[in-house]
């Protein structure tokens, strides 16, 4: 780790009884809001540099990543893993994953490589609303069969039996639906309640963030208050549903000094410096497989892209660079170049924009291979760059500029994507169009009989078109 | 027919060992991008990806001769865009060999309305239903410009049963005759390999008198085409053996769309070398594992508590445990399938490593001259010892070539 050989002098850990270790660099005050440097340290697992990031699974897989190909194409460090994608068996009996063998059944059942740090959440990020709220002692949870009500109380024996490095406790978030005010109290009480018995019951090796609910920190302020005077000690980070309560938290030092994990799903690199310069240390980042699905290769570089990166966007030198390119754009089809500009990832190393654009184009399932090694590694130097600027003092000036040279927004999805599963979305109502386009239909249109459907021209002025070439008419 | 022209090659052909019994042979093929050791399967990455995996991973699974369509890889990306890209190995960043096929056997599989006359193939864009022709020259400049390390000729395929037995013979004699436009307009013989494909349907006489006119054309190697549609296996067979019959030993023998393993190894003992098939990687993406005990389906909820690797004592990637391997259980492929890509990945890994290392078992017997023991201990493996379960077509078809899997 030679990032923090230089930094070592500074390091005051957290108290070593959890397994899990937090260490923050450089001059620490609790009050300030400011980047910060620091450690992640799991026993067993690859230490991670923060500000940094966990990959989003979906039933436990980096989606379009196969474990081996995470080890050997990219630096992922953690995954954010989801109850719900494991327990659709729940109603009928005991879950699977429940039933595998292992010390650490989570890793185990999913085949993740060893060195990675396992982050269970009892929902999908983003989660899909579910139609019916939560109650005072379960949740909603939408497994690929349907919703069902997960309780704490099993979800606290869930964590028990499956040991993920890092648990969140479970909260009492209406995702999708703005809270009324008698809501809003309850979340606070409720959450509290299920944080403090899953502390109560769980061993002393379980690491647990506690989550940081998406309401003022008002309406939370009892929960909040246990938290620092009472919890502190007994968890080992906290998990943010909104990044802006980050100013708002209680400044004393064990708490401040509790790594600080969003699930706030950033939609753009701008937003995730913002949360960083708040003070966030690890991030779970829908937008990268979005992006992947979309066709998008991710471009973007900390503070500022690479010198002879072309200004694409109208040809105007100092205008605004996109934060991806759309890939299956047929203007990449005979292009040899790299996804993007000096680029040292896998599939930039191995493939170009050609390959990429074809795949995707005959909807092979590669293209969303290469495309999430290549998203990720772009990530992850987004997040190495970042680090390097805090340690250099230059992050706000960075800031600046990464916000003058790149669009604020990614650009538009194009392409279908891999097929939409029922646990990624739920109907919104009568009338909706189908998610997934029909796979096969009949072929031209059969009214004027078979025969009409055959080339009738003169072999000459087939040959002159070559193999399927687009008539000019 | 026309007068027969000798052609030059980019093969090395060496055959290392004859089995004692059967008519399999083990032999090493040395092509443009290395050698390969026959007998082998070769999986199928249709358009240029072998449906999820990355080359490093195909590489991993052992292949070294993998296969393209033409007619896919002519629509996608265009033979314009191959040709800017340099050809397939570039667009797909895969440093070994590649077989590309004609294109043929698509207009008729995949569409209905194609016709084929003397010139070559009509049938309508599926793009946008423009009327297209595809004759031998065409697909012979197309393999040519992907720049695979094994061509196939155009050839008029006919499913085997069909019972007329004229078209049958038109068939034969066209494919004769487009051999000829193909090695005509064959513009790389230095560095592609040419293979001819014998027709003739099921009919043994007709099937002979291929192999006589296409042998005498010389090409690198020789396909053994139209099969694998549907004929009784005892049919398959017949005609395998009838064509190892007449072709000359120091070729590699290719027939075409075989990957079920009891048809390999049957296939093998009749004196083929080479086969590909989608079946093995097609059946991952529906869950389906292939072991020496038979094909697993892993979508069965049987399979969701199932924690032991896909098969046991498999080397592959997926179910090795350690060093490197990743110890996957049938209960998270069951977890997985039709919902998650990587499923159909971490299966399709498995199946053609299965593929390949029951063929270089296969070729590891012929070399030690027990063949036709392992051909009993597969068979047996296969029907967990009940030899009433053994298909008659295997049993007919290896007492032809002196096994007796009943002994």
């Amino acid at each position: 780790m030679a990032e923090s050989s230089g930094m070592a002098t500074a390091v005051e850990s957290l108290e070593e009884h959890k397994g899990l270790f937090f260490d923050i660099f450089g001059s620490f005050d609790a009050s300030a809001v400011t980047p910060r440097l620091g450690r992640l340290r799991v026993k067993g697992r690859q230490e991670l540099e923060t500000p940094n990031f966990f990959a989003i699974s979906s039933r436990g897989v980096v989606p379009h990543l196969t474990p081996d190909v995470i080890s050997a194409s990219t630096t992922i460090g953690g995954v954010h893993m989801a109850l719900e994608d494991f327990i659709e068996r729940a109603t009928i009996g005991t879950p699977p994953i429940m039933n595998c063998p292992g010390s650490s059944p989570i890793h185990t059942f999913t085949a993740l490589p060893r060195p990675l740090i396992t982050l269970l959440a009892p929902r999908r990020t983003p989660a899909v609303s579910a139609p019916k709220g939560n109650s005072a002692t379960a949740i909603s949870i939408f497994p690929s069969t349907g919703f069902q009500v997960l309780s704490n109380k099993s979800y606290i024996s869930y964590i028990a039996k499956l040991h993920p490095d890092i648990a969140i406790s479970l909260a009492d978030v209406p995702h999708g639906s703005i809270p009324g005010s008698k809501r809003v109290a309850k979340m606070g009480d409720r959450t509290q309640e299920w944080v403090t018995e899953l502390l109560d019951s769980k061993n002393d090796e379980q690491a647990v963030f506690a989550p940081i609910l998406p309401i003022d920190s008002l309406s939370q302020y009892e929960y909040l208050n246990q938290l620092v005077d009472e919890l502190t000690d007994e968890i080992s980070g906290l998990a943010f549903y909104d990044s802006n309560l980050l100013p708002d938290m209680p400044a004393t030092t064990s708490f401040s000094r509790l790594p600080r994990l969003s699930l706030d799903e950033p939609s753009s690199p701008c937003q995730i410096l913002r949360q960083v310069s708040l003070g966030m240390d690890i991030f779970t980042i829908p937008f990268i497989g979005f992006a992947t699905e979309a066709g998008i290769a991710l471009t973007f570089r900390f503070p500022r892209p690479v010198l002879d990166e072309p200004l694409v966007s109208d040809g105007v030198a100092g205008s605004v660079l996109p934060l991806g390119i759309t890939m299956s754009s047929n203007a990449h089809a005979a292009s040899l170049k790299p996804l993007s500009t000096a680029c040292t990832c896998y599939t930039c190393a191995n493939h170009h924009r050609g390959f990429v654009q074809h795949l995707l184009s005959a909807d092979e399932m590669l293209s969303w291979t290469l495309l999430q090694i290549h998203n990720s590694h772009v990530v992850s130097e987004f997040f190495t760059s970042i680090r390097e600027s805090i340690r250099s003092g230059n992050f706000v000036v960075h800031c600046d500029e990464f916000a003058r040279a790149y669009e604020s927004d990614l650009p538009e999805k194009s392409g279908q994507g891999p097929r939409v599963r029922g646990y990624h979305s739920k109907s919104e109502g009568p009338g909706e169009l189908k998610r997934n386009k029909a796979a096969w239909g009949n072929l031209g249109n059969f009214e004027h009989g078979i025969n009409g459907l055959i080339p009738t021209e003169p072999a000459g002025t087939l040959e002159d078109k070559g193999f399927d070439e687009k008539a000019d008419t | 027919m026309e007068a027969v022209k000798s052609m030059p090659s980019a093969l090395d052909f060496e055959l290392v060992a004859r089995c004692s019994t059967t008519k399999a042979r083990a032999a090493v093929l040395t092509l443009p991008h290395g050698p390969v050791q026959l007998p082998l399967f070769m999986p199928v990455a249709t358009q240029a990806s072998l449906k999820g995996l990355t080359p490093e991973q195909l590489e991993g699974t052992g292949c070294r001769l993998c296969l393209n369509n033409t007619y896919h890889l002519g629509l996608k990306p265009g033979q314009e865009a191959l040709e800017a890209v340099g050809g397939a190995h570039k667009l797909q960043g895969w440093k070994h060999n590649i077989l590309t096929d004609s294109g043929g056997f698509q207009m008729v599989s995949l569409l209905k309305l194609a016709n084929i006359t003397e010139e070559g193939v009509r049938f309508l864009s599926p793009h946008d239903g423009t009327p297209m022709l595809l004759t031998p020259e065409h697909s012979i400049a197309l393999q040519n410009t992907i720049g695979s390390d094994i061509i196939m000729q155009l050839d008029d395929v006919l499913v085997t049963t069909s019972p007329d037995t004229k078209r049958m013979r038109e068939a034969m004699e066209r494919s004769v005759r487009w051999l000829d436009r193909c090695i005509a307009a064959h513009k790389n013989p230095t560095t592609q390999n040419l293979f001819c494909i014998i027709q003739g349907g099921l009919d043994l006489e007709m099937r002979e008198e291929c192999c006589r006119e296409m042998v005498a054309r010389n090409t690198p190697g020789i396909a053994i085409g139209g099969l694998s549609g549907g004929e009784a296996k005892a049919d398959y067979c017949r005609v395998v053996s009838t064509c190892t019959g007449l072709l000359p030993e120091l070729k590699p023998r290719y027939v075409m769309g075989i990957g079920y393993p009891e048809d390999l190894v049957v296939s093998v003992a009749l004196g083929a070398d080479m086969f590909d098939c989608v079946w093995p990687t097609r059946t991952a993406r529906f869950g389906d594992a292939i072991t020496k005990y038979g094909v697993l389906k892993l979508r069965s909820a049987s399979y969701c508590n199932d924690f032991g690797p896909v098969e046991e004592g498999c080397g592959c990637v997926c179910c090795r445990k350690g060093d490197g391997g990743l110890g996957v259980t049938r209960a998270f492929v069951h977890h997985l399938t039709a919902k998650e890509t990587v499923g159909a990945h971490l299966l399709t890994i498995h199946n053609v490593w299965y593929q390949l290392a029951l063929m270089r078992s296969v070729r590891e017997s012929i070399i030690e001259d027990r063949f036709p023991a392992f051909l009993k201990q597969f068979f047996a493996d296969l029907h967990g010892g009940d030899k009433a379960k053994y298909p008659d077509w295997a049993v007919e078809a290896l007492r032809t070539v002196g096994v007796d899997l009943m002994m």
